[in-house]
């Protein structure tokens, strides 16, 4: 904390000044992206590092004893025996060579297709293997796909999943703007699904309840937020 | 978000600290992470837990010290460490981005407060935003103010700046049961109706409506 406020409160005109040029810059590049770290957004990189928590089985080829993190103690780790790691972990020993990921077990062509079928036959959300299914499909498949048997099977049956959920959140969003409505139960819906249509749908809310209230620019109530 | 969640409030933080374990604390962090990177308005400050892991990590980094270089546990450590100090920075950013943006409000509510109400700044915070609105009233004065007309001199730095938009929706977890749960109609031809969040559900609905239950600990901002 300390290190954050001194710095800053000592030259306030100036990062003032350094604020009227970065608006400017981010007007320009809010046409093709939103800036990280906004208030009320997420990067999908930052949707990917809670998922990197999630714990997948690895085979070590080394030895090690129990590793005592602060979230937890791991191990111990002997060669040839699984055991259970947070992702970003086994990422990294994998990238290093240290390890064989173990897929977890939705992540199998037969389950994923029956998943599949049902997300399609059915008109809500069907609940999803993992809370991070696209984010560990991802993440497993980019760095170990030579862990993970039909590997290329797998990422387009997730694609279809994805695709088709993604569809009916669309057309969800459009009948809730369209009726009005001012809530919403969205079981099932994972948060990477969430973060695709949050900054554009909440934004959207936002300008109709603003233009829907009527209010003044000026007055105490229904701003914007942003300057 | 885990597992690992109190079954009472989060008011007690006092007593809890003591039984805490790292593993809740880090939790704990990452949910007042996520709630105030997803409300509109500033929270109450988490200092006490962003104390504790400050704690964590020193203590850390300081054990982590002693260890000879190329310990392959060191480097699972470093690792660690890494990913908790990202989130605890983007945390305390996030808090800073709102007083910035919010600082007369921040202020105002700060001095409204009654005594037995605790701080949403915490003392650090509390001296960044008087500093902020100091500086952006005398920056505003020398750039601009002092040439008006001389009814015209005065900004009423309240009603100049946004306050937060409590209307936003939010999308929301129920971490405990709530019942009756008042919606309020969107327009005229509609009407107000109840629902009842089920612990676990997700759900979209206004900021206002559940603003006290993320305060609480109730549910969860996602």
């Amino acid at each position: 904390m300390t290190t954050s406020s001194g710095p800053w409160s000592d030259c306030m005109p100036a990062s003032l000044a350094a604020r009227e040029i970065l608006c400017v810059v981010n007007v320009r590049e809010k046409s093709h992206q939103t800036r990280p770290n906004q208030t009320n957004k997420m990067d999908p990189s930052e949707v990917e590092f809670l998922a990197e928590k999630e714990t997948v089985k690895i085979i070590p080829n080394f030895s090690l004893d129990k590793i005592f993190l602060i979230g937890g103690d791991l191990g111990p780790f002997n060669p040839g025996l699984p055991v259970d790691v947070p992702v970003w972990l086994a990422l990294n020993l994998k990238q290093r060579q240290k390890c064989r990921i173990v897929p977890p077990e939705w992540m199998e062509v037969e389950k994923l297709e029956d998943i599949r079928e049902q997300e399609r036959k059915e008109k809500t959300f069907t609940p999803v293997p993992s809370p991070y299914y696209m984010e560990l499909t991802k993440l497993l498949l980019n760095h170990a796909s030579d862990n993970i048997p039909k590997a290329d099977e797998i990422r387009t049956l997730v694609k279809d999943i994805w695709d088709t959920r993604i569809a009916k959140l669309r057309l969800s969003t459009d009948s809730f703007i369209s009726q009005q409505e001012a809530h919403a139960k969205l079981d099932n819906l994972t948060l990477m699904e969430i973060n695709t249509i949050r900054a554009f749908f909440l934004d959207s809310l936002n300008c109709m309840y603003k233009l829907r209230s009527n209010l003044q620019p000026g007055s105490s109530q229904g701003q914007f937020m942003d300057y | 978000m885990s597992d690992t969640l109190f079954d009472d409030g989060s008011e007690q933080d006092d007593i809890q600290e003591d039984v805490m374990t790292p593993a809740e604390l880090i939790a704990k962090l990452e949910e007042a992470w996520l709630n105030e990177k997803f409300s509109p308005e500033l929270l109450e400050s988490r200092s006490e837990v962003v104390e504790c892991v400050m704690e964590q990590l020193t203590h850390m980094e300081a054990n982590l010290q002693r260890v000879k270089k190329g310990d392959a546990k060191a480097s699972v450590h470093r690792m660690e460490i890494d990913r908790i100090r990202f989130v605890l920075s983007s945390y305390l950013r996030s808090r800073l981005q709102k007083i910035e943006k919010f600082f007369p409000h921040v202020l105002e509510r700060e001095k409204s407060r009654g005594d037995s109400y605790p701080s949403l700044l915490s003392p650090e915070e509390f001296a960044f935003a008087k500093e902020y609105h100091a500086n952006t009233e005398s920056y505003l004065k020398a750039v601009a103010l002092k040439r008006m007309p001389p009814n015209l001199q005065t900004v009423d730095m309240l009603k100049a700046v946004p306050e937060p938009c409590l209307d936003s929706f939010v999308f929301l977890r129920v971490k405990e049961r709530q019942e009756n749960i008042l919606v309020e109609p969107e327009t005229d031809d509609q009407r107000e109706y109840v629902v009842d969040l089920e612990e676990g559900s997700q759900h979209l609905m206004r900021y206002r409506t559940i603003a006290p239950l993320v305060s609480s600990g109730a549910v969860q901002l996602i």
